[in-house]
């Protein structure tokens, strides 16, 4: 018998899919099981805290509990929202902007591009540190300048003021991101092919309308992609605000995931702080399903 | 006698003084009985024990003197040095999930009542009254800070270790520039009174308004406006002063009334704020290392800080105003002469697995000699013995911390003491932030105290 005949013949009759084992066993041990632990939790009084909770089954109360009793979450979901939406908008439209000026203008890209990756390099928490120093009232740099230009009342400070702090972070949070997006969308824009821009240039549009018509539809995927990464991604945003503010002052920037881990870790209120954690999930969950239809369409629309 | 024959006498004298006092020593050891650490440690000798506490000078100071323990019994110790918070999640996991990897560990009071109520603790009285074990040259109903040792270690009266540190806060103030005349002369024609440590809150306040020079960026003080614990131990210090507490409770292991809304509360509160006009301008963005950092930069001329801080401002390899430091009881208001205390205390795990050998180094520790010696390195003895010997006299802040020590006040360490830390940290910091008043903030906090409570805290005063 032939040697590769045999082994094809064994994937066909599907052995194929046992290689697959290894990666499945470790996806359900270290996601699926936890995931299916925490759920569990969430369907109990369990605290490390309290005596007499240890993990007595209480049904739908934690949940009750969320919906009716805790304006403090809702408070910080509504937060995280607007802190999510404005981020990636922001870094959406800079970070998409900087990829056409790069593809179109700038001969030394890969020069530029190594130092606009900076930031990104960067662990969340020394980016924290750092801009914490930057913005310090007292001895920071960029408080220092902003008041030497009148920007700055000197009573003002930009992580101390209840307006200001949420947008100081999220202007963190666009200066850390705003490369990555650049660096997408400059790899989508370079992968693009050639034909239809030098056909449209021949029907004589307009730059505009290239933009809109030809370049714009070519790249949805690589659009949904960014939204979906970088939405996820804003709305587990933890290290960078846990070290510049803590979520203070009063609840100026406290993000869904540091009232969990508020009530995870300082509450050690496990059962209510599952499902805390849940509500999270389920947010990146319709973001991704939302996000996946968005490139399904597209292809769809492609197609025709 | 001539001079020389003098100070041959002195030296004959001095020794026989000394061969005296050798063999009185001698005696006593004899009649103590034949108790030795050595004879006590040889079972554990060769075992290593473990702890876990916070990076700060105090552990620092046990980290080198632990060898001498080490070299007289042959058992060994290692010491986990983190941050604080880091400190108590870390025993919170070790203790949820009964490894017993710390033989002992090092916390803050304010966790002892969920330790207890968990069944996580061995109390410290088995070890106590085992004659194996105790030394009796050690006698800490003796020798300890009798209110301090029953506030940090004990939960619903019996012992569970020792204070660690007794750590309070009281006044640290710019003495310098309090003694300056022309500042002296200035604030007089301003307010029409001596400039003076501050000995009211009416006073604290003048003096903090007349310092503030944003020009100069200089301020009168600086407040822990963080929304972090630390926001909550400094406004005790208003609280109790101004006459009010968070519940009536008689010690920290029961529960009581609501009273963190009461009249003298609010106006504590409203106090408070009242000086985030004074301090620097990410004030509200400060825990303990910012305003200790604002200090020791010379940015601030007085605040309520801890006294286990002290060290780090008067020493002139990371400070710029040592020597310039003056030290007292914070002002007093309506509630007399008091204190916050929050002690870190030994204890022991119930899952220890080197419990006997953990107990012989804690006792070792508390003994006077290695006591004094951790205080003279940042340390926050609860002896009052260490406070009489005449080197810790001479350390400028000794006074301050004796006198706040004496009038420390309980705080609740029931098992749900951490939340309703984070209760009143919320409030605080929505108060602080301008978003509530203070009568709002704290009425919120009573709601929330307690519904957390339940019945044994009923709200003793209106909520509007």
């Amino acid at each position: 018998m032939n040697l590769s005949r045999w082994g094809s013949g064994i994937l066909d009759r599907g052995v194929g899919p046992l290689f697959l084992v290894p990666a499945l066993l470790l996806l359900v041990v270290l996601l699926v099981g936890p995931f299916l632990y925490m759920v569990g939790v969430s369907f109990t009084d369990l605290s490390f805290a309290l005596p007499g909770h240890d993990g007595n089954f209480v049904g739908f109360e934690n949940y009750r509990r969320l919906m009716r009793e805790d304006p403090v979450f809702w408070q910080s979901f509504g937060t995280t929202l607007v802190f999510v939406s404005s981020v990636v908008s922001v870094e959406f439209g800079l970070g998409f902007a900087l990829a056409l000026l790069l593809f179109h203008h700038v001969q030394r890209r890969r020069f530029v591009l190594t130092l606009l990756l900076i930031p990104m390099m960067l662990a969340p928490v020394a980016v924290g540190l750092m801009w914490k120093l930057m913005l310090h009232g007292e001895f920071g740099m960029l408080t220092h300048y902003l008041r030497e230009l009148g920007l700055l009342g000197p009573q003002t400070a930009l992580l101390g003021n209840h307006d200001l702090v949420l947008p100081t972070v999220m202007l963190v949070d666009v200066w850390e991101w705003t490369p990555f997006v650049t660096l997408v969308f400059l790899a989508g824009l370079l992968s693009l092919p050639r034909e239809p821009f030098e056909a449209a240039v021949m029907d004589g549009a307009r730059p505009w309308q290239v933009f809109r018509d030809i370049t714009v539809p070519l790249l949805r995927p690589i659009i949904a992609l960014v939204l979906l990464l970088r939405g996820i991604d804003a709305f587990k945003e933890f290290d960078k605000v846990f070290i510049l503010t803590g979520g203070g002052p009063g609840t100026a920037t406290e993000l869904i995931s540091i009232y969990a881990w508020r009530v995870n870790f300082r509450n050690w209120d496990l059962g209510y702080g599952a499902v805390c954690a849940f509500m999270v999930y389920l947010v990146v969950l319709i973001l991704c399903a939302v996000s996946y239809k968005a490139i399904y369409w597209t292809e769809g629309r492609a197609v025709k | 006698m001539t001079e020389h024959a003098k100070s041959r006498f002195g030296k004959v004298l001095r020794l026989g003084a000394a061969v005296g006092s050798v063999s009185l020593t001698l005696a006593y050891a004899a009649e103590a009985g034949a108790w030795s650490l050595e004879e006590a440690a040889a079972p554990y000798k060769g075992t290593t024990i473990r702890t876990i506490g916070e990076s700060l000078p105090p552990l620092e100071a046990m980290d080198k003197l632990k060898h001498k323990f080490e070299e007289r019994t042959g058992i060994t110790v290692v010491i986990e040095q983190y941050e604080h918070s880091e400190a108590v999640n870390k025993v919170m996991l070790d203790l949820n999930s009964k490894r017993g990897r710390y033989d002992f560990i090092l916390q803050p009071h304010r966790e002892l009542g969920r330790f207890v109520a968990n069944g996580h603790l061995a109390p410290i009285e088995r070890f106590m009254n085992d004659p194996k074990l105790r030394d009796p040259a050690f006698k800490p109903e003796e020798v300890l800070y009798q209110g301090l040792w029953k506030e940090i270690s004990w939960y619903e009266g019996k012992a569970y270790g020792y204070p660690f540190t007794a750590l309070t806060m009281y006044l640290w103030y710019r003495k310098d520039l309090l003694e300056d005349p022309k500042e002296q002369a200035g604030f007089e024609a301003k307010y029409g009174y001596d400039m003076q440590v501050p000995a009211t809150w009416g006073q604290y306040r003048d003096l903090a308004e007349w310092f503030t020079r944003p020009d100069e960026g200089f301020y009168g003080t600086a407040i822990q406006g963080k929304r972090h614990e630390a926001l909550w131990y400094e406004w005790l210090n208003f609280l109790y002063s101004f006459g009010g507490d968070m519940m009536e409770a008689k010690s920290g292991s029961e529960c009581g009334p609501i009273i963190v809304n009461s009249p003298e509360a609010v106006e504590s509160l409203d106090y408070y704020k009242g000086l985030v006009a004074y301090s620097p301008s990410d004030t509200l963005n400060y825990f303990w290392d910012d305003v200790m950092v604002a200090m020791q930069q010379g940015k601030a001329f007085e605040m309520i800080m801890w006294n286990d801080a002290t060290y780090a401002v008067e020493d002139p390899s990371q400070s710029t105003v040592s020597g310039k430091m003056g030290f007292d009881l914070i002002p007093q208001g309506k509630g007399g002469k008091v204190g916050q205390v929050e002690g870190w205390t030994y204890l022991i795990p119930a899952y220890a697995k080197n419990k006997e050998a953990a107990y012989l180094f804690i006792q070792w520790m508390m003994a006077f000699d290695q006591q004094l010696e951790q205080h003279m390195n940042g340390g926050a003895s609860s002896r009052p013995d260490v406070y009489a010997d005449p080197d810790v006299k001479k350390i400028t802040y000794s006074k301050a911390s004796m006198d706040t020590n004496a009038v420390a006040i309980a705080k609740p360490t029931i098992p749900e003491s951490p939340e309703l830390t984070e209760i009143l940290v919320l409030e605080l910091s929505n108060v602080l932030a301008g978003k509530k008043t203070s009568q709002e903030g704290l009425d919120d906090a009573a709601v929330a105290m307690n519904k957390l409570l339940g019945d044994c805290a009923p709200l003793k005063f209106p909520v509007k």
